[in-house]
């Protein structure tokens, strides 16, 4: 019997145990991101501050790392999530699986603790197998590359046989393909090159085959049991728009890689293929549009859980704002040229990991706490009106808008003054650096940030303690 | 195969392509609630956004000097055509996949097919 | 009752998202072989590692209104001529030299990296470093210890990341042989270094 309003394990099954444990180290890391986010912002404006102690490449290696440990474990918690209701069945190698958390977790803090207290090495290949591979996004040592590589593997065995012992429905297929995919490319990142070129063609195979493409996916299995779940729309639909998302997704998005390749050294058909593919990456979001507005028309369902409702609808806005409006800005060579690796890419990457992957996890987090507390109200009418959550959202979506508007100030400037003026030098660069438009961006930025660092205390205060002492039930949305 | 952007046309390439994607979105927002409403009076709004759009495309693909190689004229056209007829056809599809569900929930905006 | 069609049914979609899938994949695994080869070192785009012993600009090329790298006349690095083995080998060791040290944490090189420091795609021809003559001493000298040298008026500094000489001459070699990749005008407008003789 579920127990109302207390944090009780029972109240979950098998995987979705594990789950909590992985949301729990997702959200420690999504505060160490804004921590060390924070810092590395703050040195922009203050260069002294711990130089020589933490360097602002320590503090940015550790501010994208947690980044994208914390989504992936984001991502990890929710498929152990949806597992067992999905397959209906229990997750085949639990212990197996709580072991590989612990192990992840344990190799997780070893490599952040060598990245603060080790940092750097002698420029020999001991370096990269034992502190830091010096890569942007994958620095992680090759130690732990390899301790990833065969979790993950764990991993996938877990949910591929539970889902083969069990149901294999339309979304335990795409869903085991493309974890097969996500953990596959990442071998692409796990070796030396002398060759930069070589190096940065398989690196981005890495972080746009994963952010553009298998990440999505994974985000759209994801919704499709969410919208299963707390709407109630029928399987068939859910699994066929799956389908149709999976195709337009992956059919814009693989080729898509192509915008990445303009300026590394790659030939030049490259700049055809990016452009094409570019111009073609808004139309999955053009179809979740279309069809968000039809399914919206075409029920009137009870939404039994507003917070993560409203951390949907935030991820809509979020996904289309950042990945959409922001990447197409800057895609076309023609002015990708000036913009490339300024402040315009910091601007897009934040609004788009932000709106596209956090904001979905967030709402996971929400539906997991929900369950955890036996299934607790969490529409209307919650204590004090729910203003908790609604600051947090509120905050951390204004603090993340304002951030990027920021920074898209600081990169206007630098394309300019840095790229088209002073020609890319480095006294081009100090010119931009030290406009009063760039500098104010910069400013901003560091108060929106910590806005934003308000809202996620919030957050995790409002999580910590949303459904308390709730007695009444959720309303089920769930079809017959 | 590129002809790098201008300075003086920075502004203008961030702005139409801006535009570009949000008036495409809105076209496809339009068109969706017109067609769910049954209401014809939003149609005409849609294809305004559309024509937004189109100016936009062209603004940028003169600022970005697109026009100048066969290639990227024809992507931009290519992009008009699309954009243009994505709504139509995911419509279309929201509509066939969901046959079954209608059958059962009852009367739909089907009156344009 | 609606019938179904088959554009709409849901086993035409799963067809159409593995063929849709598949087929990227093998389109991008057949660029990908098309591609490497012309990335390889010593090929056109991206030259040997022994091209450091000449003398490396980045000219204007009015086809492709872009400027591009033009290898020029023997400038052996450090004054010492190598042949292909030792070449690899200090540029080897200054690709990994940068990845130990994190540069890519503070700089961009192609571009890519993060947004603190200058990007170093063409740092071998930089004007920062005064004449063509001093260059070589000037970045050696820089790269093992920056930590005095406010190069500008925010206050950043590079911090001393205990580099050793040698360490130091293999960056310096990356960093030329670096300049000499043909990056289809990435970055743009460069003003370079003095080196005509």
């Amino acid at each position: 019997m579920a127990t109302l309003g207390m944090l009780d394990s029972a109240n979950l099954n098998g995987g979705q145990k594990l789950a909590v444990k992985y949301f729990t180290v997702a959200i420690m890391l999504f505060g160490a991101q804004v921590l060390f986010g924070l810092l590395s912002g703050l040195q922009y404006l203050y260069p002294d501050f711990l130089y020589g102690v933490l360097d602002f490449s320590v503090n940015r290696m550790v501010h994208i790392n947690a980044l994208v440990v914390w989504l992936l474990y984001g991502f990890l918690g929710s498929v152990y999530w949806l597992l067992e209701e999905e397959s209906q069945h229990e997750v085949v190698g639990l212990k197996l699986g709580n072991l590989i958390y612990w192990v992840l977790t344990a190799a997780v803090t070893v490599v952040v603790l060598v990245y603060l207290f080790v940092q750097i090495g002698p420029g020999k290949e001991s370096s990269i197998w034992l502190i830091n591979e010096g890569r942007e996004y994958i620095e992680a040592p090759r130690w732990a590359d390899i301790g990833i590589v065969v979790s993950v593997l764990v991993v996938f065995y877990n949910v591929a046989a539970t889902f083969s012992k069990g149901r294999y429905t339309g979304i335990a297929g795409v869903l085991v393909l493309d974890m097969l995919a996500l953990f596959g490319i990442y071998l692409a990142g796990m070796f030396y090159t002398t060759n930069i070129s070589i190096d940065q063609y398989w690196w981005w195979w890495v972080i746009h085959l994963w952010v553009e493409a298998t990440w999505e996916v994974m985000v759209a299995c994801i919704m499709a049991y969410g919208l299963m779940k707390v709407l109630g729309v029928s399987r068939k639909i859910v699994e066929t728009w799956l389908y149709i998302e999976v195709a337009l997704m992956f059919g814009s998005g693989i080729l898509g890689l192509g915008h990445h390749y303009f300026w590394i050294g790659t030939p030049e058909y490259w700049f055809s293929i990016g452009g094409f593919f570019s111009a073609l990456e808004p139309i999955p979001l053009v179809a979740m549009v279309v069809h968000a507005v039809f399914d919206a028309g075409a029920r009137h369902a009870k939404n039994s859980n507003h917070p993560a409702m409203a951390w949907l609808i935030a991820h809509a806005f979020g996904n289309f704002f950042g990945a959409g409006v922001w990447g197409f800005m800057h895609t076309l060579p023609q002015i990708n040229l000036y913009t490339h690796g300024t402040q315009w890419s910091a601007s897009h990457g934040h609004l788009a990991f932000f709106g596209a992957y956090a904001t979905i996890i967030i709402a996971m987090f929400y539906l997991g706490i929900q369950r955890w507390r036996g299934g607790t109200w969490m529409s209307g009418d919650l204590p004090s009106n729910g203003w908790k959550w609604k600051w947090a959202l509120g905050l951390l979506n204004l603090g993340m808008v304002g951030m990027t508007v920021a920074m898209l100030v600081s990169g206007y400037v630098q394309s300019q003054i840095e790229r088209a003026i002073e020609g890319s030098s480095w006294m081009g660069y100090f010119a931009a650096q030290i406009h009063p438009w760039f500098v104010q961006g910069m400013w901003w930025r560091e108060v929106f940030g910590v806005m934003f660092l308000v809202g996620f205390i919030l957050l995790v205060w409002d999580l910590l303690t949303i459904g308390k002492g709730e007695s009444r039930a959720m309303v089920s949305a769930e079809a017959g | 195969m590129i002809e790098p952007a201008s300075l003086g046309n920075f502004f203008t390439i961030f702005f139409t392509s801006a535009m570009v994607i949000m008036l495409g979105a809105l076209y496809a927002l339009l068109f969706a609630f017109s067609r769910l409403k049954g209401d014809v009076r939003l149609m005409p709004l849609a294809y305004i956004s559309y024509a937004g759009l189109l100016i936009s495309t062209l603004f940028l693909a003169d600022a970005a000097n697109l026009l100048k190689h066969p290639f990227w004229t024809v992507i931009v056209a290519f992009m008009l055509v699309g954009y243009l007829l994505a709504p139509h056809a995911i419509w279309h599809l929201c509509v066939g996949t969901h046959a079954d569900e209608h059958a059962e929930v009852g009367p739909v905006p089907l009156k344009d097919f | 009752m609606a019938t179904s069609q088959w554009w709409a049914s849901e086993s035409f979609w799963r067809k159409t998202a593995i063929w849709v899938t598949g087929g990227s994949f093998v389109a991008l695994m057949f660029l990908t072989m098309d591609t490497i080869p012309q990335i390889s070192t010593g090929s056109k785009r991206v030259p040997a590692y022994s091209v450091i012993n000449y003398r490396i600009s980045y000219k204007f090329d009015e086809t492709r209104h872009v400027q591009v790298p033009v290898i020029g006349a023997k400038e052996p690095l450090f004054g010492k001529e190598l042949n292909e083995e030792e070449a690899e080998a200090l540029v080897k060791l200054g690709k990994l030299t940068t990845q130990s040290k994190n540069c890519m944490n503070c700089h961009t090189l192609l571009g890519n990296g993060a947004y603190y420091a200058p990007d170093l795609t063409k740092s071998w021809l930089d004007q920062y470093w005064g004449t063509k003559e001093v260059r070589e001493v000037q970045m050696l000298e820089f790269i093992k210890d920056p930590s005095d040298k406010v190069h500008n008026s925010m206050g950043r500094r590079m911090p001393k990341l205990e580099i050793t000489d040698e360490e130091a001459r293999g960056v310096v070699a990356f960093l030329k042989w670096m300049s000499s990749i043909d990056t289809n005008g990435f970055p743009y407008n460069f003003k370079s270094i003095e080196q005509e003789n």
